[in-house]
């Protein structure tokens, strides 16, 4: 093999970091794409046996958005395998005692089941916010587009924006803002 | 069953003992432990093998065609064309590539598979199924009239 | 057939014995004694050890103008029989044989061998190497392509599989890859002098020279200091300033560090590599640049 053809391989087979912007975003759908990029199905070279697949890095984990009532509704279950082990937690709950595990969750359920998934999870790093080591960072060369814009708040615009924007109505003198 | 023959009163099991196992043996000669080296416990995996290998001729061509069909996306996605556009764009230009070929394409020849993207996109701009904001960008490489037969008089 | 002749053979027996001793069980098809034979037979041949090589000429069926006439036919090739005769003859067979002549007290036979052959061969070979690939490529990688070529284990391949190694008139044996590889040159010479050079030449461009089908010549020559050699390359041409930029760069801190180097000069780009790290991504940008350089080679007329 010519020293041209072995880089050329290196650079077929190279693996990629990728960042990705979790705030705001639908778990569930980011799943697929993150699942997509860990598995290496966005590579024309692509084999289920072949070790193919990139490294995600996911920032933002505790500001993602869940849809409808998901939060109260959705329940994660778990048994530790003793009778009466089981246990049933809100996503809310989930949420607050690990930001990272919604995500996590909804990453590896969007898998198949087979030997190969917990190592591709291997290549999954996910960060509540947005400090993520310096080594880390340093090995990131792309970024995947979040799925949908991330809104603007009410209290994130400037005061004199608001003030000067168009009313449609003014309040009544007695009307009481909350 | 019935014998004609006075011979076939006799059981016959074929030949020599030693021949018809071996032809078992040989069968379950890639096994482990016990199921390769005793008649009675190779013969029940090899009939199990023998019954796998039947499902899985079906199988494996389900199987590559998922696998055709991946690669082919993942290439179809780097120049922003979805799967479905693309095959039809193809077909109504006349270009009968199969899922192996067109893989095959994405694969080793990505320059090849990325005229044929274009191709595919002009065809499906030109025939409706598709809004391209950005498609007389496909015009410096394909023109009209190399897809379409129909030739217009000036 | 065979089914139906037990039929037949207990038919003739039962009307000839009238119907009275019928044996059923008597089945002469089930041939139990031919896997003890074979086991047998096996363990005798694994005791004595695998059988000794033998040169092919020492056969009972072996006919030496028959094999020698049937090569040239089988080649497609017209040859003169006493020069390619000659050309299967090494000195040192030749030798051997008038030593033992005199020895013997025999008149010594005039023993002709393929040394002369052999020089003439080789400059045949190397002329059309050359002619052929000064065509496409530099100097530099023509002389590597000829030293490919006419390597022993390259022309001893080709010799041994035209069917010299059963041919050949050596002392030793298993012919030794030399002995091969200039009996084919002798081969070549003497085919040009049976006929034409023209001949000798399309003979080794059909067996030497299709050896590189498939191949990468820049597989076969490999520069070692790319960079320098490209800077060289580029001065020959006028170009003297070339700035190697990073274009791209993945996982650096780990084991799969990727680099993407390009080289350019005057805003326009000499050539693209890769590596896991910088010197080596330059490096092959280096041959990458190299390659597209040569790809529009015109020759020197």
């Amino acid at each position: 093999m010519s020293a041209l053809k072995r880089v050329q391989q290196w650079a077929t087979f190279a693996r990629i970091w990728h960042l990705y912007d979790a705030a705001w975003q639908n778990p569930f759908d980011s799943a697929q794409v993150i699942k997509k990029h860990l598995m290496g199905l966005h590579k024309p070279i692509y084999h289920t046996m072949s070790q193919c697949g990139d490294v995600v890095v996911v920032i933002n984990s505790a500001d993602i958005a869940l849809p409808g009532d998901e939060w109260k509704k959705r329940v994660y279950f778990h048994h530790t395998g003793y009778p009466g082990g089981a246990s049933w937690t809100l996503a809310w709950e989930l949420h607050e005692k690990d930001p990272t595990m919604v995500l996590k969750k909804a990453v590896y359920n969007s898998m198949d089941g087979n030997i190969q998934r917990r190592y591709t999870m291997q290549r999954l790093l996910i960060f509540p916010d947005s400090n993520v080591p310096k080594d880390i960072l340093e090995n990131i060369s792309n970024q995947l587009r979040p799925l949908r814009k991330v809104p603007k708040r009410l209290d994130h615009y400037p005061e004199k924006e608001v003030k000067e924007f168009p009313k449609i109505i003014d309040y009544p003198k007695d009307y009481i803002v909350k | 069953m019935v014998f004609t023959s006075v011979v076939n009163f006799v059981r016959s099991r074929g030949p020599d003992e030693f021949w018809r196992k071996r032809k078992v043996f040989r069968l379950a000669a890639a096994f482990q432990g016990r199921k390769r080296n005793c008649y009675s416990i190779a013969i029940r995996y090899v009939h199990r093998a023998l019954v796998y290998a039947t499902k899985g001729r079906k199988l494996k061509k389900i199987d590559m065609k998922n696998l055709f069909e991946t690669r082919v996306q993942a290439a179809c996605e780097q120049h922003n064309v979805g799967y479905a556009t693309f095959r039809e764009g193809l077909v109504r230009s006349d270009i009968m590539l199969n899922r192996k070929t067109l893989a095959d394409l994405a694969c080793w020849e990505p320059y090849t598979f990325k005229a044929l993207t274009d191709i595919a996109q002009r065809k499906a701009v030109d025939d409706g199924l598709l809004d391209l904001k950005n498609a007389d960008s496909l015009d410096s490489t394909i023109t009209r009239g190399i897809i379409t037969d129909s030739v217009k008089p000036k | 057939m065979s089914l139906c002749r037990p039929t037949f053979s207990l038919l003739r027996k039962c009307i000839g014995q009238n119907l009275y001793n019928l044996r059923l069980s008597d089945s002469r098809s089930i041939k139990r004694w031919v896997s003890p034979t074979l086991r047998e037979l096996k363990r005798r041949r694994d005791r004595i050890g695998p059988e000794p090589e033998r040169p092919r000429s020492s056969f009972l069926e072996w006919n030496y103008e028959a094999e020698v006439y049937a090569f040239g036919k089988r080649l497609g090739e017209e040859f003169d029989k006493n020069l390619l005769k000659r050309a299967l003859i090494q000195r040192e067979y030749a030798n051997k044989q008038e030593f033992a002549a005199r020895e013997k007290g025999l008149p010594t036979p005039e023993m002709l061998h393929n040394y002369e052959l052999i020089q003439e061969g080789s400059k045949i070979i190397s002329k059309v190497i050359i002619d052929e690939y000064e065509k496409l490529y530099p100097q530099d990688i023509v002389k590597a392509v000829h030293e490919y070529l006419t390597t022993e284990d390259m022309l001893s391949h080709v010799g041994k599989h035209i069917g010299l190694k059963d041919l050949v008139l050596t002392n030793e044996f298993p012919v030794v890859n030399e002995t091969l590889s200039n009996t084919f040159k002798a081969v070549v010479a003497a085919l040009k002098q049976s006929q034409n050079l023209e001949r000798a030449e399309l003979f080794v461009k059909d067996f030497l020279l299709s050896q590189m089908n498939g191949k990468d010549v820049y597989e076969i020559w490999d520069p070692k200091n790319p960079y320098e050699y490209l800077m060289k390359l580029l001065n020959d041409k006028g170009i003297s300033e070339v700035e190697p930029r990073l274009c791209n760069q993945s996982a650096v801190n780990t084991i799969l560090a990727n680099y993407q180097i390009g080289l350019y000069s005057n805003k326009k780009l000499l050539g693209i590599g890769w590596g896991e790290n910088v010197e080596v991504a330059k490096e092959t940008a280096a041959i990458d640049a190299i390659q597209r350089l040569f790809r529009n080679y015109v020759p020197k007329q």
